[in-house]
């Protein structure tokens, strides 16, 4: 056939036995219809996430209500409610959570400043980025509440102690991160920094910090989740130990007098907080920065 | 052939011999000290080593009461006693034990979920909204209920571990779930997996870097909330384990004793970290190509 194919077209053989007679379209259906509002309004990510939590909140009632959990146990979600709007009514629970978050913002600052210094000197001497490592190898797998006896010691009770495990909790897990971040800086980038001329801080602002700006970012974001933990559980054992004063010791001094409702009323403060710093700060930083410059989905 | 023409001469532009290079050696082998200073582990220890030497000799001529920072010798005398004489190593065990339980429970757990939220769009929508609401919840915070639900012991540890785990396991195998490429995908359409057979071959190799990152923070959050329990459960009555050593230490005012059981902790989350996760990294995301 090829040797004719030049010249001669040939005409398809017919094959009538594998060939099929086109279906008639009438019986599959429509094959787009427009959406009900309700599947559109399901498509809706919001919709769906406020679903689950009114589902989990509707269960919870149920079940407390229905199998008559005693509140001592288990509080039903109106009564943590009506808890929650009762320890509001006085000044408590604001100055309580005044006094956690300035204590973690206070910790946290510091932490990132004395994790600024350590990058720095380590990214100008190597002997420097040999301590760095080695002390981030040591001190970041001690939980930093495990210092919290010998801070009580050595600093006394009060915030003082706190704010230093704080920073023990933040130091190292940034200092790590931004240190392996800038080390992974691609060579391109720095030269095109040394080509503008940028030198010292410059360097690193202009060119170290947004190129690794992803790891930096988690960095922080494992940075807060740690020094967030340890605060809370700090404040546990100082309420063991001493009057405290945040959130944690909420919890601590309410279960102590066995009432859970205000324990659970913590616990939704807590929360709360917890989710606003992560999906709406973080997240929000992230937005602006890394997947808005496309180094991160 | 044409003959090449001859260059053309520019006596201005040639430069006069410059004679000898004055600069020294342009090449030398390295000496000894200088080669045994580019090794990274003798850089290391040697930090360690001068860390070790500065931190004896400031409590030894500052004569630092070892009430507020004991020496080095102290501290290493304390660990040696607390091994042989207050059974520093059931403690260990005490704290290990409930650790590995709450673990291996919290993987089941926490890969269960997973596997149901990437099973359907609704079990994602569950399992995303119920991690980030639980996942910012510190796992000790729990712990004063856990002690009203299941009494002092082990049962309200291994619960506040297990939410501890769970959640960054969970969240973590999900995004890495989430991210698989489309093409991998296909492939495993293509080689006819389904269900357990697709997660288990395709799904989970191709997210391990997320899952291993998930597996960390997990451990990460565990033991710190282990340590923290511990401390509360030691303010609130007998406890046991590595957390209620240092805090008992530390009530008997045996300084040195606490500085040992630090020294403890740091040595098991230094070969957790370094020892087991980075060989589990070097076998598996490193050898695969997948990170550096």
């Amino acid at each position: 056939m090829s040797a004719v194919a030049g010249r001669v077209r040939l005409e398809p053989v017919p094959r009538p036995e594998i060939e099929l007679t086109p279906l008639d379209a009438s019986r599959i259906g429509r094959i787009e219809r427009p959406l009900s509002p309700i599947e559109r309004l399901w498509n809706v990510q919001v919709v769906r996430n406020v679903a689950v939590v009114l589902m989990f909140v509707a269960l919870w009632e149920a079940y407390t209500q229905i199998a008559d959990v005693p509140a001592l146990l288990f509080p039903s979600f109106s009564d943590t409610c009506a808890a929650i709007v009762e320890a509001f009514s006085d000044h408590r629970m604001m100055s309580k959570i005044w006094f956690t978050v300035s204590s973690l913002l206070t910790g946290y600052a510091v932490g990132l400043l004395a994790a600024a210094v350590l990058v720095s000197l380590a990214s100008i001497w190597r002997v420097w980025a040999d301590i760095l490592m080695t002390a981030t190898a040591m001190f970041n797998p001690l939980p930093s509440i495990a210092l919290l006896p010998l801070a009580m010691l050595w600093f006394g009770l009060g915030t003082f102690s706190l704010v230093f495990i704080l920073i023990h909790a933040v130091l190292w897990a940034v200092a790590l991160n931004t240190y392996v971040g800038f080390q992974g800086v691609s060579l391109t980038q720095r030269m095109v920094g040394q080509n503008y001329g940028l030198r010292g801080v410059w360097f690193a602002v202009k060119i170290l910090i947004p190129a690794a700006l992803a790891t930096v970012l988690s960095g922080m974001k494992i940075g807060w989740a740690f020094a967030w933990r340890t605060l809370i559980g700090a404040e546990l054992i100082f309420g063991a130990t001493a009057r405290g004063g945040g959130l944690g010791w909420h919890i601590f001094e309410h279960s102590e007098l066995l009432n859970t409702t205000q324990v659970f009323a913590g616990l939704f403060m807590i929360i709360i907080i917890g989710v606003l710093v992560e999906y709406v700060i973080f997240r929000t930083l992230e937005l602006r920065t890394v997947r808005r410059w496309g180094m991160q989905r | 052939m044409a003959e090449r023409p001859a260059p053309i001469e520019r006596p201005e532009l040639v430069h006069a011999a410059l004679g000898r290079a004055s600069t020294a050696d342009v090449a030398r082998p390295l000496s000894l000290a200088e080669q045994l200073a580019n090794v990274d582990p003798v850089r290391k220890f040697t930090v360690l080593l001068g860390a070790i030497v500065l931190w004896e000799l400031y409590t030894r001529l500052a004569e630092v009461p070892p009430l507020i920072f004991p020496t080095f010798a102290d501290t290493i005398v304390a660990l040696w006693k607390g091994f042989t004489q207050y059974g520093l190593a059931a403690q260990i065990w005490t704290s290990l034990s409930i650790l590995l339980a709450g673990y291996a429970i919290g993987l089941v757990i926490g890969g269960a979920l997973s596997f149901i939220a990437v099973s359907s769009r609704f079990g994602s929508d569950v399992l995303g909204t119920l991690t980030s609401m639980l996942n910012p919840l510190p796992a000790v915070a729990l712990l004063p209920l856990a002690m009203i639900w299941f009494g002092l012991g082990e049962k309200s540890l291994i619960f506040v571990l297990l939410h501890s785990i769970v959640w960054p396991v969970a969240l973590n195998t999900h995004t890495g779930f989430m991210s698989v490429a489309e093409p991998l995908r296909m492939v495993g359409r293509n080689y006819g997996l389904r269900n357990v057979r697709y997660i288990a071959k395709l799904l989970v190799p191709a997210a391990f870097p997320s899952i291993l990152a998930g597996l960390k923070l997990g451990w990460a959050f565990a033991w710190r909330t282990l340590i923290a329990a511990e401390l509360v459960f030691g303010a609130a009555a007998e406890g046991g384990g590595l957390g209620w050593f240092i805090f008992a230490s530390r009530n008997e005012m045996d300084i040195p004793g606490a500085f040992a059981g630090l020294l403890t902790v740091i040595l098991i989350g230094f070969l957790v970290e370094n020892v087991i996760f980075r060989n589990i990294e070097q076998r598996t995301v490193v050898r695969w190509g997948m990170q550096s």
